[in-house]
Protein backbone atom coordinates (compact mmCIF):
# COMPACT_ATOMS: atom_id res chain seq x y z
CA UNK A 1 0.00 0.00 0.00
CA UNK A 2 2.81 2.31 0.93
CA UNK A 3 4.54 1.44 -2.33
CA UNK A 4 1.57 2.55 -4.41
CA UNK A 5 0.91 5.83 -2.66
CA UNK A 6 4.46 6.83 -1.92
CA UNK A 7 6.47 6.39 -5.10
CA UNK A 8 9.77 7.91 -3.86
CA UNK A 9 9.98 5.10 -1.30
CA UNK A 10 10.79 2.66 -4.10
CA UNK A 11 14.42 3.59 -4.81
CA UNK A 12 15.27 3.34 -1.12
CA UNK A 13 13.77 -0.13 -1.07
CA UNK A 14 15.82 -1.15 -4.06
CA UNK A 15 19.00 0.00 -2.37
CA UNK A 16 18.10 -2.01 0.70
CA UNK A 17 17.63 -5.13 -1.38
CA UNK A 18 19.68 -8.27 -1.39
CA UNK A 19 23.10 -6.97 -2.39
CA UNK A 20 23.77 -4.78 0.67
CA UNK A 21 22.52 -7.55 2.92
CA UNK A 22 24.92 -10.09 1.45
CA UNK A 23 27.74 -7.55 1.57
CA UNK A 24 27.05 -6.75 5.23
CA UNK A 25 26.77 -10.42 6.17
CA UNK A 26 30.18 -11.12 4.61
CA UNK A 27 31.64 -8.08 6.34
CA UNK A 28 30.36 -9.28 9.73
CA UNK A 29 31.67 -12.79 9.07
CA UNK A 30 35.06 -11.39 8.10
CA UNK A 31 35.15 -9.32 11.29
CA UNK A 32 34.31 -12.39 13.32
CA UNK A 33 37.26 -14.24 11.81
CA UNK A 34 39.62 -11.26 12.07
CA UNK A 35 38.59 -10.41 15.61
CA UNK A 36 39.76 -13.86 16.67
CA UNK A 37 43.28 -12.45 16.52
CA UNK A 38 42.36 -9.66 18.99
CA UNK A 39 44.43 -7.09 17.19
CA UNK A 40 45.46 -3.71 18.50
CA UNK A 41 42.90 -1.99 16.27
CA UNK A 42 40.05 -4.03 17.71
CA UNK A 43 41.18 -3.28 21.25
CA UNK A 44 41.45 0.42 20.50
CA UNK A 45 38.00 0.46 18.89
CA UNK A 46 36.52 -1.22 21.95
CA UNK A 47 38.15 1.27 24.29
CA UNK A 48 37.05 4.28 22.29
CA UNK A 49 33.45 3.04 22.06
CA UNK A 50 33.41 2.17 25.76
CA UNK A 51 34.79 5.59 26.65
CA UNK A 52 32.16 7.28 24.48
CA UNK A 53 29.31 5.24 25.91
CA UNK A 54 30.44 5.51 29.52
CA UNK A 55 28.97 8.97 30.21
CA UNK A 56 25.61 7.90 28.74
CA UNK A 57 25.65 4.68 30.75
CA UNK A 58 26.66 6.60 33.83
CA UNK A 59 23.66 8.89 33.43
CA UNK A 60 21.33 5.95 32.86
CA UNK A 61 22.71 4.00 35.81
CA UNK A 62 21.98 6.79 38.27
CA UNK A 63 18.20 6.34 38.36
CA UNK A 64 18.76 2.57 38.53
CA UNK A 65 20.98 3.03 41.58
CA UNK A 66 18.42 5.39 43.12
CA UNK A 67 15.56 2.91 42.64
CA UNK A 68 17.74 0.21 44.09
CA UNK A 69 18.46 2.28 47.18
CA UNK A 70 14.73 2.92 47.69
CA UNK A 71 13.96 -0.80 47.35
CA UNK A 72 16.73 -1.68 49.76
CA UNK A 73 15.69 0.84 52.37
CA UNK A 74 12.08 -0.40 52.25
CA UNK A 75 13.39 -3.90 52.76
CA UNK A 76 15.40 -2.69 55.69
CA UNK A 77 12.37 -1.07 57.35
CA UNK A 78 10.51 -4.35 57.15
CA UNK A 79 13.23 -6.27 58.93
CA UNK A 80 14.56 -3.62 61.25
CA UNK A 81 13.67 -5.50 64.45
CA UNK A 82 15.13 -8.87 63.41
CA UNK A 83 18.15 -7.16 62.00
CA UNK A 84 18.74 -5.31 65.24
CA UNK A 85 18.63 -8.55 67.24
CA UNK A 86 21.02 -10.24 64.85
CA UNK A 87 23.44 -7.34 64.90
CA UNK A 88 23.44 -7.24 68.71
CA UNK A 89 24.54 -10.88 68.83
CA UNK A 90 27.06 -10.36 66.06
CA UNK A 91 28.46 -7.28 67.77
CA UNK A 92 29.05 -9.25 70.96
CA UNK A 93 31.00 -11.86 69.02
CA UNK A 94 32.93 -9.22 67.14
CA UNK A 95 34.05 -7.49 70.33
CA UNK A 96 35.58 -10.79 71.45
CA UNK A 97 37.23 -11.16 68.07
CA UNK A 98 38.55 -7.64 68.25
CA UNK A 99 40.32 -8.38 71.52
CA UNK A 100 41.95 -11.40 69.98
CA UNK A 101 42.86 -9.51 66.84
CA UNK A 102 44.59 -6.76 68.81
CA UNK A 103 46.61 -9.32 70.74
CA UNK A 104 47.53 -11.25 67.61
CA UNK A 105 48.40 -8.12 65.73
CA UNK A 106 50.84 -7.06 68.42
CA UNK A 107 52.39 -10.50 68.50
CA UNK A 108 52.64 -10.66 64.72
CA UNK A 109 54.28 -7.25 64.51
CA UNK A 110 56.82 -8.41 67.07
CA UNK A 111 57.64 -11.56 65.14
CA UNK A 112 57.90 -9.64 61.89
CA UNK A 113 60.29 -7.21 63.49
CA UNK A 114 62.38 -10.00 64.96
CA UNK A 115 62.64 -11.86 61.68
CA UNK A 116 62.97 -8.75 59.52
CA UNK A 117 60.19 -10.02 57.28
CA UNK A 118 59.55 -8.10 54.10
CA UNK A 119 55.89 -7.44 54.68
CA UNK A 120 53.51 -7.08 51.75
CA UNK A 121 53.34 -3.57 50.39
CA UNK A 122 50.31 -1.58 51.36
CA UNK A 123 47.63 -1.56 48.72
CA UNK A 124 46.02 1.68 47.70
CA UNK A 125 42.70 1.66 45.91
CA UNK A 126 40.16 3.74 44.06
CA UNK A 127 36.43 3.27 44.37
CA UNK A 128 34.07 3.56 41.46
CA UNK A 129 30.60 2.65 40.36
CA UNK A 130 29.59 -0.14 38.02
CA UNK A 131 27.86 1.68 35.18
CA UNK A 132 27.62 -1.05 32.56
CA UNK A 133 26.19 -4.55 32.73
CA UNK A 134 27.70 -7.43 30.80
CA UNK A 135 25.00 -7.08 28.15
CA UNK A 136 25.64 -10.41 26.47
CA UNK A 137 24.98 -14.05 27.28
CA UNK A 138 28.51 -15.24 26.46
CA UNK A 139 30.59 -12.66 28.30
CA UNK A 140 30.85 -11.74 31.94
CA UNK A 141 32.28 -8.25 32.02
CA UNK A 142 31.24 -5.02 33.65
CA UNK A 143 32.11 -1.41 32.92
CA UNK A 144 33.26 0.72 35.84
CA UNK A 145 33.51 4.52 35.76
CA UNK A 146 37.23 4.60 36.56
CA UNK A 147 39.96 4.92 33.98
CA UNK A 148 43.56 5.86 33.39
CA UNK A 149 42.84 9.28 34.86
CA UNK A 150 42.24 7.59 38.23
CA UNK A 151 45.36 5.44 37.84
CA UNK A 152 43.54 2.27 36.84
CA UNK A 153 45.60 -0.16 34.77
CA UNK A 154 45.02 -3.52 33.15
CA UNK A 155 45.51 -6.42 35.52
CA UNK A 156 44.47 -4.69 38.71
CA UNK A 157 42.20 -6.63 41.05
CA UNK A 158 38.62 -5.49 41.60
CA UNK A 159 36.80 -6.30 44.85
CA UNK A 160 33.35 -5.61 46.19
CA UNK A 161 32.57 -5.54 49.90
CA UNK A 162 32.66 -9.32 50.16
CA UNK A 163 35.62 -10.46 48.10
CA UNK A 164 37.40 -10.62 44.78
CA UNK A 165 35.20 -9.85 41.82
CA UNK A 166 37.61 -9.97 38.90
CA UNK A 167 40.29 -7.89 37.31
CA UNK A 168 40.64 -4.98 34.92
CA UNK A 169 41.25 -6.08 31.32
CA UNK A 170 40.97 -2.83 29.39
CA UNK A 171 41.19 0.79 30.39
CA UNK A 172 40.00 3.92 28.72
CA UNK A 173 40.47 7.46 29.93
CA UNK A 174 37.32 7.52 32.04
CA UNK A 175 36.04 3.94 32.02
CA UNK A 176 37.45 0.45 32.35
CA UNK A 177 36.26 -3.07 31.79
CA UNK A 178 36.21 -5.67 34.56
CA UNK A 179 36.60 -9.32 33.59
CA UNK A 180 34.64 -11.26 36.20
CA UNK A 181 35.95 -14.44 37.81
CA UNK A 182 33.05 -16.25 36.15
CA UNK A 183 33.99 -15.28 32.58
CA UNK A 184 35.15 -17.94 30.17
CA UNK A 185 38.54 -16.25 29.82
CA UNK A 186 39.24 -15.69 33.51
CA UNK A 187 42.12 -17.64 35.13
CA UNK A 188 43.21 -16.69 38.64
CA UNK A 189 45.82 -18.48 40.78
CA UNK A 190 44.31 -19.32 44.16
CA UNK A 191 45.09 -21.36 47.28
CA UNK A 192 42.83 -23.17 49.66
CA UNK A 193 43.56 -21.24 52.82
CA UNK A 194 43.72 -23.97 55.45
CA UNK A 195 45.85 -26.48 53.54
CA UNK A 196 47.69 -24.15 51.14
CA UNK A 197 46.71 -26.36 48.19
CA UNK A 198 47.25 -24.41 45.00
CA UNK A 199 44.87 -24.31 42.07
CA UNK A 200 43.75 -22.19 39.16
CA UNK A 201 40.27 -20.74 39.32
CA UNK A 202 38.82 -20.99 35.80
CA UNK A 203 35.62 -19.25 34.83
CA UNK A 204 33.18 -21.06 32.55
CA UNK A 205 30.33 -18.52 32.26
CA UNK A 206 28.43 -20.33 35.00
CA UNK A 207 27.92 -18.70 38.38
CA UNK A 208 30.45 -21.02 40.04
CA UNK A 209 33.98 -21.08 38.53
CA UNK A 210 36.00 -24.33 38.53
CA UNK A 211 39.14 -25.24 40.48
CA UNK A 212 41.59 -26.55 37.88
CA UNK A 213 45.07 -28.05 38.16
CA UNK A 214 44.59 -29.30 41.70
CA UNK A 215 47.65 -31.33 42.73
CA UNK A 216 46.81 -35.06 42.72
CA UNK A 217 46.00 -36.37 46.15
CA UNK A 218 45.40 -32.95 47.64
CA UNK A 219 43.06 -33.08 50.58
CA UNK A 220 40.47 -30.51 51.50
CA UNK A 221 36.78 -30.36 52.12
CA UNK A 222 33.86 -28.52 50.72
CA UNK A 223 33.20 -25.26 52.52
CA UNK A 224 36.84 -24.27 52.94
CA UNK A 225 37.95 -20.74 52.16
CA UNK A 226 39.69 -19.98 48.88
CA UNK A 227 41.93 -16.92 48.64
CA UNK A 228 44.19 -15.53 45.92
CA UNK A 229 47.71 -16.92 46.03
CA UNK A 230 49.51 -13.95 44.55
CA UNK A 231 51.44 -16.24 42.22
CA UNK A 232 52.33 -14.56 38.99
CA UNK A 233 52.48 -11.23 40.76
CA UNK A 234 49.33 -9.81 39.21
CA UNK A 235 46.93 -9.97 42.14
CA UNK A 236 47.78 -9.39 45.79
CA UNK A 237 47.86 -12.57 47.87
CA UNK A 238 45.21 -13.34 50.43
CA UNK A 239 42.17 -11.67 48.87
CA UNK A 240 39.07 -13.66 49.83
CA UNK A 241 37.57 -15.38 46.78
CA UNK A 242 34.93 -17.84 47.96
CA UNK A 243 34.21 -21.26 49.43
CA UNK A 244 34.80 -24.67 47.89
CA UNK A 245 31.76 -26.56 46.62
CA UNK A 246 32.02 -30.18 45.61
CA UNK A 247 30.31 -31.04 42.35
CA UNK A 248 28.62 -34.37 41.70
CA UNK A 249 31.25 -35.43 39.17
CA UNK A 250 34.22 -35.04 41.50
CA UNK A 251 35.01 -31.56 40.17
CA UNK A 252 35.41 -28.76 42.64
CA UNK A 253 33.90 -25.36 42.07
CA UNK A 254 33.95 -22.16 44.08
CA UNK A 255 30.99 -20.13 45.25
CA UNK A 256 32.35 -16.61 45.18
CA UNK A 257 31.83 -14.19 48.06
CA UNK A 258 31.32 -11.35 45.61
CA UNK A 259 27.79 -11.13 44.28
CA UNK A 260 27.61 -10.03 40.67
CA UNK A 261 23.87 -9.43 40.85
CA UNK A 262 24.23 -6.80 43.59
CA UNK A 263 27.03 -4.66 42.32
CA UNK A 264 27.11 -0.98 42.97
CA UNK A 265 30.40 0.41 44.22
CA UNK A 266 33.58 -1.57 43.64
CA UNK A 267 37.20 -0.98 44.58
CA UNK A 268 40.10 -1.29 42.18
CA UNK A 269 43.24 -2.30 44.07
CA UNK A 270 46.46 -0.70 42.90
CA UNK A 271 48.84 -3.41 43.89
CA UNK A 272 52.55 -3.34 43.15
CA UNK A 273 54.52 -6.53 43.14
CA UNK A 274 56.93 -6.53 46.13
CA UNK A 275 59.99 -6.24 43.85
CA UNK A 276 58.65 -3.03 42.35
CA UNK A 277 58.56 -1.12 45.62
CA UNK A 278 61.19 -0.09 48.11
CA UNK A 279 61.86 -2.34 51.05
CA UNK A 280 58.83 -2.77 53.24
CA UNK A 281 60.25 -2.92 56.69
CA UNK A 282 58.18 -4.36 59.48
CA UNK A 283 56.79 -1.93 62.01
CA UNK A 284 59.48 -1.03 64.51
CA UNK A 285 57.90 -2.26 67.70
CA UNK A 286 60.00 -4.23 70.09
CA UNK A 287 58.85 -2.25 73.07
CA UNK A 288 60.35 -4.48 75.72
CA UNK A 289 64.00 -4.22 74.61
CA UNK A 290 64.66 -0.51 74.31
CA UNK A 291 63.32 2.95 74.91
CA UNK A 292 62.61 3.94 71.32
CA UNK A 293 61.47 1.55 68.68
CA UNK A 294 63.88 2.27 65.76
CA UNK A 295 66.86 1.67 67.99
CA UNK A 296 65.45 -1.66 68.97
CA UNK A 297 65.22 -2.80 65.40
CA UNK A 298 68.74 -1.79 64.57
CA UNK A 299 69.90 -3.91 67.50
CA UNK A 300 69.49 -6.89 65.18
CA UNK A 301 72.48 -6.92 62.81
CA UNK A 302 71.63 -5.89 59.29
CA UNK A 303 67.99 -5.45 60.03
CA UNK A 304 67.72 -2.01 58.40
CA UNK A 305 67.27 -3.33 54.95
CA UNK A 306 68.32 -0.95 52.21
CA UNK A 307 65.84 -0.25 49.44
CA UNK A 308 67.77 -2.59 47.17
CA UNK A 309 68.19 -5.16 49.92
CA UNK A 310 68.50 -8.79 49.06
CA UNK A 311 65.62 -9.65 51.32
CA UNK A 312 63.19 -9.52 48.41
CA UNK B 1 15.90 18.81 -15.84
CA UNK B 2 13.80 21.88 -16.32
CA UNK B 3 10.67 19.71 -16.73
CA UNK B 4 11.12 18.16 -13.33
CA UNK B 5 8.26 18.89 -10.97
CA UNK B 6 8.86 21.05 -7.97
CA UNK B 7 11.10 19.20 -5.56
CA UNK B 8 10.18 18.31 -2.02
CA UNK B 9 9.87 21.21 0.38
CA UNK B 10 12.58 21.52 3.05
CA UNK B 11 10.09 20.25 5.62
CA UNK B 12 9.40 17.12 3.57
CA UNK B 13 13.12 16.61 3.08
CA UNK B 14 13.68 16.92 6.83
CA UNK B 15 10.90 14.37 7.31
CA UNK B 16 12.66 11.97 4.96
CA UNK B 17 15.92 12.36 6.86
CA UNK B 18 14.11 11.82 10.16
CA UNK B 19 12.54 8.71 8.66
CA UNK B 20 15.97 7.29 7.94
CA UNK B 21 17.78 8.49 11.04
CA UNK B 22 15.34 8.09 13.92
CA UNK B 23 14.69 4.32 13.66
CA UNK B 24 18.45 3.83 13.48
CA UNK B 25 18.98 6.01 16.56
CA UNK B 26 16.26 4.07 18.35
CA UNK B 27 18.19 0.88 17.53
CA UNK B 28 21.42 2.33 18.95
CA UNK B 29 19.61 3.45 22.09
CA UNK B 30 18.28 -0.09 22.49
CA UNK B 31 21.86 -1.37 22.44
CA UNK B 32 22.88 1.10 25.15
CA UNK B 33 19.85 0.09 27.19
CA UNK B 34 21.17 -3.50 27.28
CA UNK B 35 24.18 -2.24 29.20
CA UNK B 36 22.38 -0.22 31.83
CA UNK B 37 22.84 -2.25 35.03
CA UNK B 38 19.18 -3.20 35.35
CA UNK B 39 20.20 -6.43 37.10
CA UNK B 40 20.67 -4.31 40.22
CA UNK B 41 16.93 -3.86 40.62
CA UNK B 42 15.31 -6.76 38.78
CA UNK B 43 16.56 -10.27 39.11
CA UNK B 44 17.82 -11.04 35.63
CA UNK B 45 21.03 -12.77 34.69
CA UNK B 46 21.43 -11.14 31.29
CA UNK B 47 19.67 -8.01 30.10
CA UNK B 48 17.07 -8.65 27.36
CA UNK B 49 18.28 -8.18 23.78
CA UNK B 50 16.55 -4.83 23.26
CA UNK B 51 18.33 -4.32 19.95
CA UNK B 52 16.80 -7.50 18.52
CA UNK B 53 13.34 -6.02 19.07
CA UNK B 54 14.28 -2.97 17.03
CA UNK B 55 15.75 -5.13 14.26
CA UNK B 56 12.65 -7.35 14.14
CA UNK B 57 10.12 -4.54 14.37
CA UNK B 58 11.57 -2.51 11.53
CA UNK B 59 12.29 -5.59 9.42
CA UNK B 60 8.59 -6.47 9.61
CA UNK B 61 7.08 -3.00 9.23
CA UNK B 62 9.52 -0.81 7.32
CA UNK B 63 12.67 -2.55 6.11
CA UNK B 64 13.26 0.48 3.87
CA UNK B 65 13.94 2.73 6.88
CA UNK B 66 16.10 0.16 8.65
CA UNK B 67 18.51 -1.06 5.95
CA UNK B 68 21.17 -3.78 6.42
CA UNK B 69 23.90 -1.29 7.27
CA UNK B 70 21.81 -0.02 10.19
CA UNK B 71 21.43 -3.62 11.41
CA UNK B 72 25.16 -4.11 11.03
CA UNK B 73 25.97 -0.92 12.96
CA UNK B 74 23.58 -1.87 15.76
CA UNK B 75 25.10 -5.35 16.05
CA UNK B 76 28.64 -4.03 15.88
CA UNK B 77 28.03 -1.49 18.65
CA UNK B 78 26.67 -4.32 20.78
CA UNK B 79 29.78 -6.40 20.08
CA UNK B 80 32.16 -3.54 20.80
CA UNK B 81 30.49 -2.69 24.09
CA UNK B 82 30.05 -6.24 25.32
CA UNK B 83 33.69 -7.32 24.81
CA UNK B 84 32.40 -10.48 23.18
CA UNK B 85 33.50 -11.82 19.80
CA UNK B 86 33.59 -8.88 17.39
CA UNK B 87 31.00 -9.29 14.65
CA UNK B 88 29.07 -12.07 16.38
CA UNK B 89 25.80 -10.24 16.99
CA UNK B 90 26.26 -8.13 13.86
CA UNK B 91 26.26 -11.35 11.83
CA UNK B 92 23.42 -12.98 13.76
CA UNK B 93 21.20 -9.89 13.59
CA UNK B 94 21.83 -9.58 9.84
CA UNK B 95 20.85 -13.21 9.24
CA UNK B 96 17.73 -12.86 11.38
CA UNK B 97 16.95 -9.57 9.61
CA UNK B 98 17.33 -11.24 6.19
CA UNK B 99 15.04 -14.10 7.21
CA UNK B 100 12.41 -11.78 8.65
CA UNK B 101 12.43 -9.47 5.61
CA UNK B 102 12.00 -12.45 3.29
CA UNK B 103 9.05 -13.76 5.35
CA UNK B 104 7.52 -10.45 6.37
CA UNK B 105 4.46 -10.81 4.14
CA UNK B 106 3.36 -13.67 6.42
CA UNK B 107 2.98 -11.43 9.45
CA UNK B 108 2.89 -7.79 8.39
CA UNK B 109 -0.85 -7.42 7.84
CA UNK B 110 -1.82 -9.76 10.67
CA UNK B 111 -2.86 -9.03 14.23
CA UNK B 112 -0.28 -8.22 16.87
CA UNK B 113 -0.34 -11.73 18.37
CA UNK B 114 0.84 -13.15 15.03
CA UNK B 115 3.66 -10.62 14.95
CA UNK B 116 4.50 -11.60 18.53
CA UNK B 117 4.64 -15.30 17.61
CA UNK B 118 6.84 -14.32 14.68
CA UNK B 119 9.13 -12.55 17.12
CA UNK B 120 9.26 -15.66 19.30
CA UNK B 121 10.48 -17.68 16.31
CA UNK B 122 12.97 -14.96 15.32
CA UNK B 123 14.31 -14.76 18.89
CA UNK B 124 14.69 -18.53 19.02
CA UNK B 125 16.65 -18.55 15.75
CA UNK B 126 18.70 -15.61 17.01
CA UNK B 127 19.54 -17.36 20.28
CA UNK B 128 20.46 -20.72 18.77
CA UNK B 129 22.49 -19.10 16.00
CA UNK B 130 24.36 -16.89 18.47
CA UNK B 131 25.03 -19.85 20.71
CA UNK B 132 26.34 -21.97 17.82
CA UNK B 133 28.63 -19.22 16.54
CA UNK B 134 29.93 -18.37 20.02
CA UNK B 135 30.60 -22.07 20.69
CA UNK B 136 32.61 -22.29 17.46
CA UNK B 137 34.41 -19.06 18.28
CA UNK B 138 35.48 -20.13 21.75
CA UNK B 139 36.12 -23.71 20.61
CA UNK B 140 33.99 -25.26 23.32
CA UNK B 141 30.38 -26.09 24.02
CA UNK B 142 28.90 -23.15 25.91
CA UNK B 143 25.79 -23.39 28.02
CA UNK B 144 22.75 -22.55 25.93
CA UNK B 145 20.50 -21.80 28.91
CA UNK B 146 21.82 -18.29 29.45
CA UNK B 147 20.98 -17.16 25.94
CA UNK B 148 17.61 -18.97 25.91
CA UNK B 149 16.67 -17.24 29.17
CA UNK B 150 17.67 -13.94 27.64
CA UNK B 151 15.53 -14.62 24.56
CA UNK B 152 12.49 -15.55 26.68
CA UNK B 153 12.82 -12.31 28.64
CA UNK B 154 13.12 -10.44 25.34
CA UNK B 155 9.96 -12.06 23.94
CA UNK B 156 8.11 -11.28 27.18
CA UNK B 157 8.73 -7.54 27.01
CA UNK B 158 8.41 -7.25 23.21
CA UNK B 159 4.86 -5.76 23.33
CA UNK B 160 6.11 -2.76 25.33
CA UNK B 161 8.81 -1.96 22.82
CA UNK B 162 6.63 -2.76 19.80
CA UNK B 163 4.21 -0.18 21.16
CA UNK B 164 6.97 2.42 21.47
CA UNK B 165 8.25 1.72 17.97
CA UNK B 166 4.68 1.91 16.67
CA UNK B 167 4.36 5.40 18.18
CA UNK B 168 7.63 6.41 16.55
CA UNK B 169 6.50 5.00 13.21
CA UNK B 170 3.14 6.79 13.35
CA UNK B 171 4.85 10.03 14.23
CA UNK B 172 7.29 9.59 11.35
CA UNK B 173 4.45 8.91 8.89
CA UNK B 174 2.82 12.17 9.91
CA UNK B 175 6.14 13.98 9.48
CA UNK B 176 7.03 12.25 6.22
Amino acid sequence: MIDQTNRPALPIRDVSGRVPLIFMVSLAAALLLLGRAETYVVDRARQVVTDLAAPLLEMASRPVAAVRRVVESTDQYAYVFDENERLRVENKQLIEWKERAIQLEARLARYEALLNVQVDPEISYVTGRVVGDSGGPFVETFIVNLGRRQGVESGQAVVDTQGLLGRIVATGVEASRILLLTDLNSRVPVVIESTQVRAILSGDNSSTPRLDFLPPGSEFQAGERVVTSGHGGLLPPGLPVGTVVEGEDGLYTVRTYSDRTKLDMVRVLQYLFPTEVDAQDPPPILEGTAEDAPGAVSAIPGSRATPTGDGT
Amino acid sequence: MSFEPIGPTPAARAGKIALLVLPFLAGLLCVLLSFVPLSQIIYIDVAPAFALMAVYYWAVHRPDVFPPYAVFAVGLLYDLLSAGPLGLWALVYLIVYGLVVSQRTLVVAQSFSVIWVGFFVAALINGVLGWLLASFYFGQMLSIWGVLGQMLATVAIFPVFANLFQKLQDWLLVQG
